[in-house]
């Protein structure tokens, strides 16, 4: 899975992936959530257009990540995800738990 | 030709697959065997159902669960999805069992199993059509054919999985690299045949579905696919491979004495 950044400010940065996020790729994603949130980043918009599926352990980052944002007054937002991740969010029941944009 | 509809988006055509039963003969069945997945059936019921609804044509899921004593079952039934269709079994028979139930009862033309980690991601679906179109009637999956890419692959599992193929490939003659991949596509005259034959109710089912299919003279295929070692396998290589030996032994036996010479079991459907 790639991970990139962009449009970064001081509060807030866009991070776009790219292929199949499951277990293999949750821990890149982990460091580089924490790495943002550590140095001042609470608003995250995670971009999953170009994500072709996600497991329940990469969810369960997404939930970590979401939760870490909103107890330091900020956001985990998904970015236009694909049409499996959309439907992966429906019968998860996740689809509620995030802000979808 | 199976190409994806292009009319509508495959989101609008997972929808109309989620909430309207189908009220034809299924183009396809995608049977997922599932034992304690709970924490995989989800996300692999999702992609596999947005994939397959894309191609704008009636097609069917099958769950079959082998005695799942987690959250499985409920959480599959909470969904509510119209043409998703749970069998429950009263206990864990082994994998070859389940896909066997699942199969019979499948009512598509062509007719899929998948492993329900998606290692053999549902988009390579369309490559083992392609093997149908071109006139044969299994095509499986292969992680050893010329072109397959294998993503980390426990070590013990190459060894044993190299090892056990050059056995079949030696001792049984079956043209197929790879016996072993939970992903493969069969007309549903052959799935009716061979499933309808087939006895072995653990991981070895697999080689006995290809062996018979030799022995009945099917066209088989094989085509390299994209493969991913999800976390969590339940196989323990050393374990399947002895009883992959021994149930060698008793696929032969089997033919020896007859075993495959009548239908053993029928499909429930109507």
């Amino acid at each position: 899975m790639e991970i990139t950044s962009d449009n970064k400010t001081e509060t807030e940065v866009e991070v776009a992936l790219r292929g199949r996020f499951d277990a293999h790729g949750t821990d890149a994603f982990r460091q580089r959530i924490d790495s943002e949130i550590d140095s001042g980043v609470h608003h995250l918009r995670i971009n999953l257009t170009a994500v072709e599926f996600v497991d329940s352990t990469a969810l369960a980052e997404l939930v970590r990540g979401m939760k870490r944002c909103r107890e330091l007054g900020g956001d985990l937002m998904l970015v236009d995800p694909s049409d499996p991740v959309r439907v992966i969010l429906e019968l998860t029941k996740l689809v509620a738990a995030f802000e979808i944009v | 030709m199976t190409e994806l509809a292009t009319t509508e988006s495959s989101l609008d055509l997972y929808r109309q697959w989620a909430t309207e039963p189908i009220a034809e003969r299924p183009r396809f069945s995608v049977v997922i065997p599932a034992y304690n997945e709970e924490w995989r059936i989800l996300p692999t019921i999702g992609a596999i159902a947005t994939h397959m609804s894309s191609f704008g044509q009636p097609w069917e899921l099958i769950v079959a669960d082998d005695g799942s004593t987690d959250s499985t079952v409920e959480l599959i039934e909470d969904l509510d999805l119209v043409n998703l269709r749970l069998m429950i079994a009263d206990g864990n028979s082994g994998k070859g069992n389940a896909v066997r139930r699942g199969v019979l009862a499948a009512r598509g033309e062509l007719v899929l199993f998948a492993d329900a980690d998606q290692s053999t991601p549902i988009e390579q679906f369309e490559a083992l059509v392609a093997g149908i179109d071109a006139g044969n009637d299994v095509v499986v999956a292969s992680r050893a054919a010329a072109g397959a890419e294998v993503a980390s692959k426990s070590l013990s599992r190459k060894v044993f999985s190299t090892g056990l193929s050059l056995i079949v490939r030696g001792v049984f003659r079956i043209p197929v690299t790879d016996t072993q991949c939970g992903f493969k596509l069969f007309t549903a005259e052959a799935a009716d045949l061979l499933f309808g034959r087939q006895l072995i109710d653990d991981f070895s089912f697999d080689l006995e579905v290809l062996y018979l299919a030799s022995k009945f003279d099917l066209e088989v295929a094989e085509v390299p696919v994209t493969w991913i070692d999800a976390p969590g396998s339940k196989v323990d290589a050393a374990k399947v491979a002895v009883e992959f030996l021994r149930d060698l032994a008793i696929i032969r036996w089997n033919d020896f004495r007859g075993a495959y010479d009548s239908e053993n079991h029928r499909p429930p459907r109507t």
